[in-house]
């Protein structure tokens, strides 16, 4: 029984050397469901060898060693040293240096550098701290945590008394002067 | 028309992605606007702030409904985990924001972080709160060239007006 088949490469050649082995010798009894395979009597060709077994071994194992040598991957190395005088142009080309930040100002309340579109560190930490008290103050006042009045707050400092703008506010006493940055409204 | 888009093109997208999933990123951004609501004032990440400023301001939106809209409730419902603060939101906030067309909230920028990822971090307020203001507003100096014109045409006016 022949079978025709297409001018195979190697490793083609290779898989349908093993399954036509394995339909030989009965080791895929599931192929065809428990039928007879469909192939009948077929015209008998003169194509490459492919089942008598001493050629393909000779072919195969000759075969082998080119594949391994194809299959290496060709990668790119330097030919040549760079010179110091090309490193440090490349090193040194305006793209790599570090920019240099024109936006940096001087805060006018402080006198701390500051950039400009970003507040100025030492009177936020000024103003965090201040929150920081009155939070305190406020969390006293509460008592216990998930207590928020329904009213809004001021905040008054020593010797201040709530206006008639404060009416209906809770009053956050905080110990001491009034800071200069703090404008009461 | 491609109907479909190449992985790692975002063109368009609105909503930054946060946490571990969309709810996490829904629940990060809600712990946030009820601290807001809480604290008046909180300092978090710019991104977390940005995105956090809409959704506080559609919340105020909401709230500006009323009290016996439903839906104003339901969003205050979900928005708000600290259910004390839904008063708040009622009673306090939208009075206060009334008079205001949008725009609640202000944003500022903060130094970077102190900690190993210096990240870009920014402060966020209601305004009209009653805690100390971060930025002091600065009246430009009567030196310079516009406001000497101005002082001049104040004192002209006041000349012609006064015999």
């Amino acid at each position: 029984l022949l079978v025709l088949v297409p001018s195979p490469l190697p490793r083609l050649r290779a898989v349908l050397q093993r399954c036509w082995g394995r339909l030989e010798r009965g080791l895929w009894p599931g192929i065809f469901g428990g039928q007879s395979p469909p192939w009948g009597p077929a015209l008998a060709v003169q194509g490459p060898a492919l089942v008598p077994q001493g050629i393909n071994d000779a072919g195969e194992s000759s075969a082998e060693a080119p594949s391994l040598l194809e299959s290496v991957v060709w990668m790119a190395a330097p030919k040549h040293r760079r010179t110091i005088e090309v490193n440090r142009c490349r090193r040194r080309n305006p793209t790599k240096l570090i920019e240099i930040k024109r936006n940096i100002d001087v805060c006018p309340e402080c006198g701390n550098l500051k950039q400009k579109h970003v507040l100025c560190g030492y009177c936020y930490a000024k103003v965090k701290e201040e929150t920081r008290l009155i939070r305190m103050e406020i969390y006293k006042k509460e008592g216990r945590p998930f207590n928020a009045p329904a009213v809004e707050t001021v905040v008054l400092y020593e010797g201040e008394k709530p206006t008639e703008k404060d009416e209906g506010k809770r009053i956050i006493e905080r110990a001491r002067r009034r800071p200069s940055w703090f404008v009461q409204n | 028309m491609r109907l479909s888009l190449a992985a790692a093109i975002s063109h368009g997208r609105v909503y930054r992605r946060f946490g571990l999933s969309p709810r996490s990123r829904l629940d990060l951004l809600r712990n946030l606007v009820t601290a807001l609501v809480r604290h008046e004032r909180i300092e978090t990440p710019w991104a977390r702030a940005d995105e956090m400023r809409g959704y506080a301001e559609r919340l105020i939106d909401y709230a500006k409904r009323g009290d016996k809209d439903e839906r104003a409730m339901r969003m205050a419902d979900f928005w708000l985990t600290e259910k004390d603060l839904i008063h708040k939101l009622f009673k306090v906030l939208a009075p206060r924001f009334q008079p205001h067309p949008g725009s609640y909230t202000r944003l500022l920028q903060i130094p970077n972080r102190d900690g190993l990822d210096r990240a870009k971090m920014a402060v966020i307020e209601l305004k009209g709160n009653p805690l100390p203001p971060l930025v002091r507003p600065r009246r430009d100096s009567d030196k310079t060239l516009l406001n000497q014109l101005l002082k001049g045409y104040r004192q002209d006016a006041q000349r012609a007006a006064a015999p």
